[in-house]
């Protein structure tokens, strides 16, 4: 077998125990130790270095869900001729629901922050896991399945 | 002087910026200035006297799968194509920002042994280029248009919210404001868009220089000899760009006294969305022929043969595919959109205008102008002779050397 694809085999098994790793580890074992996760035993210090970027992060992307709605309830355009209309157009209703959603959420997520609340650092966390290990494994599969048309003796330079 | 041009993409046989990037970069060298292209693919052909550096991208936003490279097969995983790979994804179009800062660590690399007297860029204005300003060389920006313009176009054409989200992720527009306040010099083709970028990247009008494109006379000519077709229409763009208004276009066909024929060039059949059940739907099907991706010279044989070019656009930065029909002799029906105006010229002396978004007009212009040959002839020949006067490579050329010496001049 060429390089590439064991090297493709490893990140894709990697990816796939980690994120098997990531989600038993925040959603069901998390009270393996008999206590409950209690982050107000951690120091200031501690919980910002891990909380604050979380947070940030967080908030980032809750705020370009945001800025996508708002952008389709307040741009204003010509509407569309009628002959080429063919169903109704609910995308300002949606976008208006995405806008809410979002500001709940980050609502939501600034109050948990306060709490020092398990889940609003352990959702964050969990989502930016699930994306970045989602897209290795993605990569390593097409690394897998990518059917090389080079000579042989190129193929794993 | 030594000019460093940057283009994230410079395909030459379609999109204004892969012509414009060539024509400049030619230009240059035959005026005495040495010059260096960065380019991201499709590349550019080879011109004499230009150093052409090639950065090659993974196309991960147009590519579902085969995005991997044989004989790289972990290129993916490096940081800026990881992230390359992500967001595009997620549906945002990252290869601006990717390619600005592929471009500055070429541009470190070159400085090493070429020294710039000024970096020009064709429209990327991505974040990477705050890092090409500290290598303290002046920086100028073409912006042939905001695209906050084909945002808007987008939204004014039946769509649905998965299609607008889309829309709003794709158009980095947030960065390019903020990196086109930071240039040197913003450059743009027309005056209507230097009017729309002060209005949509509050760039200041004493910062924007407006340089008009040219037009090549030597590939762009009516050909003699060659007989008009009967009623035959052309319009030449993507269709489904939704800034060239072709829904207003094909309205108008089915309201025209005469038994027309459109004759579409595009970028072929899998550029084509909406439009074919559009044409259904006007009942025009036995009315239109696409050509597809066609040579120049079929195109320039196209133009002679068809009696009136259509430019219905309701909006251009400049409008390329008016000056090339209006170069080949051909009377061109326009809109008012943009800089359409601007290049066409005068109403019913160099084109037919017509208001935007008016398919009534537009099919009384066709009627019009098919009924009167001799205004079509007499037409056809005014804009020539002011496409050969106002549009030329070399005065860009010259515009754009004097745009420079001032770049460099507040720089020191």
């Amino acid at each position: 077998m060429p390089r590439a694809k064991i090297w493709g085999f490893i990140a894709v098994f990697l990816s796939v125990f980690l994120l098997a790793f990531v989600i038993y580890a925040i959603f069901i074992g998390k009270n393996d130790h008999a206590i409950p996760v209690d982050l107000n035993a951690i120091g200031v210090m501690t919980y910002y270095s891990m909380a604050a970027p979380l947070l940030l992060i967080s908030l980032f992307v809750l705020g370009i869900g945001f800025w996508i709605g708002w952008t389709i309830i307040t741009i204003k355009v010509v509407p569309p001729m009628p002959e080429i209309v063919e169903k109704n157009d609910y995308s300002k209703i949606k976008a208006a629901v995405l806008c809410a959603v979002t500001l709940a959420a980050a609502l939501m997520l600034v109050y948990g922050f306060y709490l020092r609340a398990y889940w609003a650092l352990a959702i964050p966390a969990a989502v930016i896991s699930l994306v970045v290990l989602g897209a290795v494994f993605w990569v390593g599969i097409a690394i897998i399945t990518t059917r090389s048309t080079l000579p042989k003796g190129k193929e794993e330079s | 002087m030594k000019i460093c041009l940057l283009s994230y993409r410079g395909n030459p046989y379609c999109g204004g910026q892969g012509i414009y990037l060539m024509y400049l970069a030619e230009e240059f060298v035959r005026q005495g200035h040495e010059v260096h292209v960065i380019v991201g693919p499709p590349y550019p052909r080879e011109v004499e006297g230009v150093t052409i550096h090639r950065l090659s991208n993974h196309n991960y936003f147009n590519k579902k799968s085969d995005f991997i490279k044989p004989h790289k097969p972990f290129a993916t995983y490096q940081p800026l194509n990881f992230y390359e790979f992500v967001s595009s994804k997620m549906g945002i179009f990252p290869e601006i920002e990717t390619f600005s800062f592929r471009v500055f660590m070429k541009l470190k690399e070159l400085m090493k042994t070429h020294r710039f007297d000024v970096i020009h860029d064709n429209q990327c204005l991505g974040y990477g280029f705050m890092l090409i300003k500290l290598l303290g060389v002046p920086f100028v920006s073409t912006i042939h248009h905001p695209l906050s313009i084909d945002r808007s176009t987008w939204f004014e054409y039946p769509s649905d919210f998965g299609i607008k989200m889309k829309r709003v992720l794709y158009y980095p527009l947030i960065m390019q404001k903020f990196v086109s306040n930071r240039m040197d010099r913003i450059v743009t083709v027309s005056y209507d868009s230097a009017r729309e970028i002060t209005n949509a990247f509050g760039v200041p009008d004493k910062k924007i220089s407006v340089v008009y494109n040219g037009m090549d006379p030597s590939i762009f000519y009516p050909l003699k000899g060659i007989r008009k077709k009967k009623n035959s229409l052309i319009f030449v763009g993507n269709v489904e760009d939704r800034k060239k208004g072709i829904s207003y276009l094909l309205k108008s066909l089915t309201l025209t006294r005469h038994d027309v024929h459109l004759t579409i060039v595009d970028g072929g059949a899998p550029n084509r969305n909406y439009v074919p059940s559009w044409i259904t739907k006007f009942g025009l099907n036995h009315k239109i022929t696409f050509t597809g991706k066609i040579p120049i010279e079929q195109l320039i044989r196209l133009y002679s043969e068809t009696e009136v070019a259509l430019s219905p656009s309701i909006y251009e930065g400049f409008g390329f595919p008016a000056a090339e029909a209006m170069a080949c002799e051909l009377p061109v029906i326009t809109s008012t959109g943009g800089a359409l105006p601007e290049v066409v010229g005068e109403h019913m002396k160099t084109g037919y205008f017509v208001p935007t978004r008016d398919a009534q007009a537009i099919a009384e212009g066709i009627d019009f102008l098919l009924d009167h040959p001799d205004i079509r002839r007499s037409m056809g020949k005014a804009a020539r002779e002011r496409v050969l006067k106002v549009f030329t490579w070399q005065n860009a050329a010259k515009e754009m050397v004097r745009i420079y010496e001032e770049a460099i001049d507040a720089h020191r």
